[in-house]
C-alpha cells in the first residue's frame, strides 16, 4: 500500500486500514478516488463526529471478517417481480425486465453530490466494484408503474453496492429493498432522481445481526410535481444506520417519509433524515414510531431545512414517537427544524414513554396475557408507520408482528 | 343464543370477599380505600353497591381485578372457592370475572373485533378450549350487536376510539355478551347514558342473568337499578359495606340521599 493511501485516514483503525487496501485494489479510477476521500475525511463515522454520536460505527466494526450469522430470510420477495441479488461475490439480474425499465451496469463510478455530507454512503460508492457493478444505473420511462425488488445480503466480509435510479417524467417505480445482513459491514448507496410528476414508492427492510454493521443512504432529488412515499422497517444491528436526504427542487414536489424500527438487546437501529425545501410549496410528512427492548438503542434524527427565498410555502410535519418497553431500552432523538422562511407551515412531534398502563390494563382485564398485550399495543403503535407501504404493508406488519411475539 | 346450562350449583359465596382491605399509594403517602370490605354474592343473584363519591367503589371494582397501584393489606377474595387476588389480571379474567370500566380506555390501532376475538381465544386456551372460529365468531358478534343496537361497521373500528360516552358503554355489554363471563362487576355503567342506551345496556345486561352467574353493579344513582333490578343492595362508605338490605334501600338512599343512612351507621 503506498503511503499516500495510508495516509488518507487519521489514526486509522485495523479495520479502516482493511478498507483502505480494499479500496486500493480496486481499478483506479479519479471518481472513485474523489469518493473515497470524502468518505476518509471521517473514516468509519463515530461518537466525536457531528451526527453519529449515538451511532459508533468506528467502536463497533472492529474487524472486518465474514460474520457467523447467515442473511435472514427475505420478507419482501414475491413471484413475478423482477429481483436484483447483491453480495459481496457477485450482482445478479433477472434475464427479463419489466417493460419501461432499463439496466445498465457500469464498471466506473458515477460522480456523487454531497458525498461529505453522507460518509458511508460515499464509502458504499467508493468500493462497489471488482465483482459487482461500480454504478448500476436504472431507468424507468413513463408508462405502467414498473415494479422492482433488490435484496442485499452476504456472506461476506464487505457488502458494498451503488444503484442510481433515474424516473423520467410521469414514471412510476415500486421499488422494495431487503437489506439482511451476513456481511460485517454491509453499505448500499441508493439514489434517485425524480423527473417531473414521477412516483416512487420505496419500501425498506432491514435486518441484522449483532456482529454486524449496515448503513443504507438514500439520496433522493425530486423535480416539480414529484412525489415518494418512503416506508422502512428496520430491526437493527450492531449498528445500523438508515439516512435518507432528499431535496424538493421544484415546485409542488411531496415527499412522505415513514419508518419504524424495533431494536432488541444487543441491537441499534437509527433512522436519520435530512430534507431539505429547495423549491417553494412542496410537502414533506413524516412519522417515525420505534419500540426498543432492553440493551437495545433507537436513533432518530430528523432535520427538515428550509431557506428564507426558495423554501417559502412549505408545509411539513415531522413526528417521532418511541415505546420502551423495558427498563434499560435507550433512544435518542434530535428533531431538527430550520427555518429561514417566513410564510411555512411546519410542525414537529417528539415523544418517547412506556407503554400505557391503562391500556396494559384493560387488555388483560379481557383475558390477554402481558406479553401479548404489549405485542399487540406495539404493533398497534407502529403500525400507522407502515400503512403507506400499500402492497408490502402486510409483509412489513407480519415481520414486526413476529418480532414482537418474539421479543416481548 | 347466549349459554344458560340448566342445573348449575347454586354457590352461596359465588363471589365472596371477606374483611377485604386495600391502599393507594406507596410509604407515606399510601391511603387506606377498602377498609374491612365484606360481602357475598350468590349464584345467580345480582347484588348493587351504591355509595358516595370517594367512599372506595370503583376501588372495589379495581382491587377485585388486580389493577396495579392497588396493595391488599388484609382480607380475602374469592370466586367459586378460589383466591382471585392471588391471580395475575388475564387469570381472573379466564376464571370467568369480567369488568365493566367506569371509563373504557381507548386502544387506537387494534380493531374491535379483532381485540374481542383474541381475548375470547386467549381466555378459552388457559381454560383448555379450543378456539373459536372466525365464521362462529363473527355470527356471535353480529347477533350481539344487533340486540345492543349497535352499527357492525364500529366493530371494526379501533377499540373505544373516537365513540361517544354511550357508544363505549355499549360496547362494554357487547364485549360482555361476547366473552360470556361467570361473574361481572359493572361500575358505573349508567353515567354517561342518556334514558334509550341506558335501556338498551340494561337489556343486554339483563339477558346475562343466569342462574349460574353472578353479577355486581356498581352505582352512584338508583336509576339504573329500575332496569337492573337487584336482589340485594349494599351501601359502601368510607371503605367498608355499612349497609345491606333489599331494592327498598336504593330508593331510600335515591329519596333521602346518603347522609341518613351514613348517620346510622356510626
Amino acid at each position: 500500500m503506498s503511503p499516500d493511501l495510508k495516509d488518507l485516514i487519521r489514526n486509522p483503525t485495523i479495520a479502516e486500514l482493511e478498507l483502505v487496501a480494499r479500496f486500493a485494489a480496486l481499478k483506479a479510477d479519479a471518481r472513485r478516488e474523489r469518493l473515497f476521500e470524502a468518505f476518509a475525511q471521517t473514516g468509519l463515522p463515530g461518537r466525536r463526529i457531528e451526527g453519529w454520536r449515538w451511532t459508533d460505527f468506528r467502536a463497533a466494526v472492529t474487524s472486518l471478517d465474514a460474520p457467523k450469522t447467515a442473511p435472514a430470510r427475505d420478507p419482501l420477495v414475491r413471484d413475478g417481480v423482477a429481483t436484483l441479488r447483491f453480495t459481496p461475490a457477485r450482482y445478479t439480474a433477472p434475464t427479463s425486465l419489466p417493460a419501461g425499465l432499463r439496466l445498465l451496469a457500469k464498471d466506473d463510478v458515477q460522480a456523487m453530490g454531497g458525498a461529505e455530507d453522507a460518509p458511508l454512503g460515499a464509502l458504499a460508492a467508493a468500493l462497489s466494484g471488482g465483482k459487482t457493478p461500480g454504478t448500476l444505473l436504472v431507468e424507468v420511462g413513463a408508462g405502467a408503474p414498473v415494479h422492482l425488488h433488490m435484496v442485499f445480503e452476504g456472506p461476506g466480509a464487505i457488502n458494498a453496492s451503488r444503484i442510481v435510479f433515474l424516473l423520467r417524467p410521469g414514471a412510476e417505480l415500486h421499488v422494495s429493498e431487503s437489506h439482511l445482513g451476513g456481511a460485517a459491514l454491509s453499505a448500499a448507496l441508493v439514489e434517485f432522481t425524480l423527473n417531473k410528476g414521477a412516483r416512487l414508492h420505496r419500501a425498506v427492510y432491514q435486518v441484522g445481526g449483532a456482529g454486524e454493521a449496515q448503513a443504507v443512504t438514500a439520496l433522493i432529488e425530486q423535480d416539480g410535481d414529484a412525489e415518494s412515499f418512503l416506508t422502512t422497517l428496520a430491526l437493527g444491528a450492531r449498528v445500523a444506520r438508515l439516512e435518507t436526504r432528499l431535496v424538493h427542487r421544484e415546485t409542488g414536489s411531496k415527499a412522505t417519509l415513514n419508518a419504524a424500527y424495533l431494536a432488541g438487546a444487543g441491537l441499534q437501529a437509527d433512522i436519520t433524515t435530512h430534507v431539505r425545501h429547495g423549491a417553494p410549496s412542496c410537502v414533506t410528512r413524516q412519522l417515525t414510531k420505534g419500540a426498543v427492548l432492553d440493551g437495545g438503542r433507537g436513533v432518530f434524527q430528523g432535520k427538515f431545512h428550509v431557506p428564507r427565498t426558495s423554501g417559502q410555502q412549505t408545509d411539513a410535519s415531522m413526528q417521532h414517537n418511541a415505546l420502551l418497553l423495558e427498563e434499560g431500552a435507550e433512544v435518542f432523538a434530535r428533531p431538527e427544524l430550520e427555518i429561514l422562511a417566513d410564510d411555512v407551515q411546519c410542525a414537529h412531534g417528539n415523544t418517547s414513554g412506556a407503554l400505557d398502563a391503562a391500556q396494559l390494563f384493560y387488555l388483560r382485564q379481557r383475558g390477554i396475557p402481558l406479553t401479548q398485550a404489549r405485542a399487540m399495543l406495539t404493533e398497534a403503535f407502529i403500525a400507522q408507520a407502515l400503512e403507506g407501504a400499500g402492497e408490502l404493508e402486510d409483509a412489513l406488519r407480519a415481520e414486526a408482528q413476529a418480532w414482537l411475539n418474539h421479543a416481548a | 343464543m347466549l349459554s344458560n346450562p340448566a342445573g348449575a350449583p347454586y354457590i352461596p359465596g359465588m363471589l365472596k370477599i371477606e374483611n377485604l382491605t386495600a391502599t393507594v399509594g406507596e410509604g407515606e403517602d399510601a391511603k387506606t380505600i377498602l377498609n374491612a370490605l365484606s360481602l357475598a354474592v350468590p349464584t345467580g343473584e345480582v347484588h348493587a353497591v351504591m355509595g358516595p363519591n370517594g367512599a372506595g367503589k370503583s376501588t372495589l371494582s379495581y382491587v377485585l381485578t388486580g389493577r396495579e397501584g392497588y396493595a391488599v393489606t388484609g382480607g380475602s377474595a374469592t370466586l367459586n372457592g378460589a383466591d382471585i387476588l392471588a391471580l395475575e389480571p388475564e387469570a381472573r379474567a379466564a376464571a370467568g370475572l369480567f369488568l365493566s370500566f367506569q371509563y373504557p380506555v381507548e386502544i387506537p390501532g387494534v380493531p374491535v373485533m379483532t381485540f374481542v376475538r383474541t381475548a375470547m381465544n386467549a381466555q378459552r386456551k388457559a381454560r383448555g378450549e379450543t378456539e373459536i372460529s372466525a365464521p362462529d365468531f363473527i355470527k356471535k358478534s353480529r347477533e350481539i350487536a344487533r340486540v345492543l343496537s349497535l352499527d357492525p361497521e364500529m366493530l371494526k373500528r379501533p377499540v373505544n376510539v373516537g365513540f361517544s360516552g354511550g357508544e363505549k358503554k355499549r360496547l362494554e355489554i357487547y364485549q360482555m355478551m361476547m366473552l360470556e363471563p361467570r361473574f361481572m362487576v359493572l361500575d358505573e355503567t349508567d353515567s354517561g347514558l342518556d334514558i334509550d342506551a341506558l335501556r338498551t345496556v340494561a337489556e343486554g345486561v339483563n339477558a346475562l342473568r343466569a342462574p349460574d352467574r353472578g353479577m355486581l353493579v356498581i352505582t352512584h344513582y338508583q336509576r339504573l337499578l329500575d332496569y337492573i333490578k337487584p336482589d340485594k343492595v349494599h351501601v359502601l362508605a368510607r371503605g367498608r359495606i355499612i349497609r345491606t338490605g333489599g331494592p327498598e334501600l336504593a330508593h331510600r338512599l335515591e329519596a333521602e340521599g346518603y347522609d341518613g343512612v351514613l348517620a346510622e351507621a356510626v
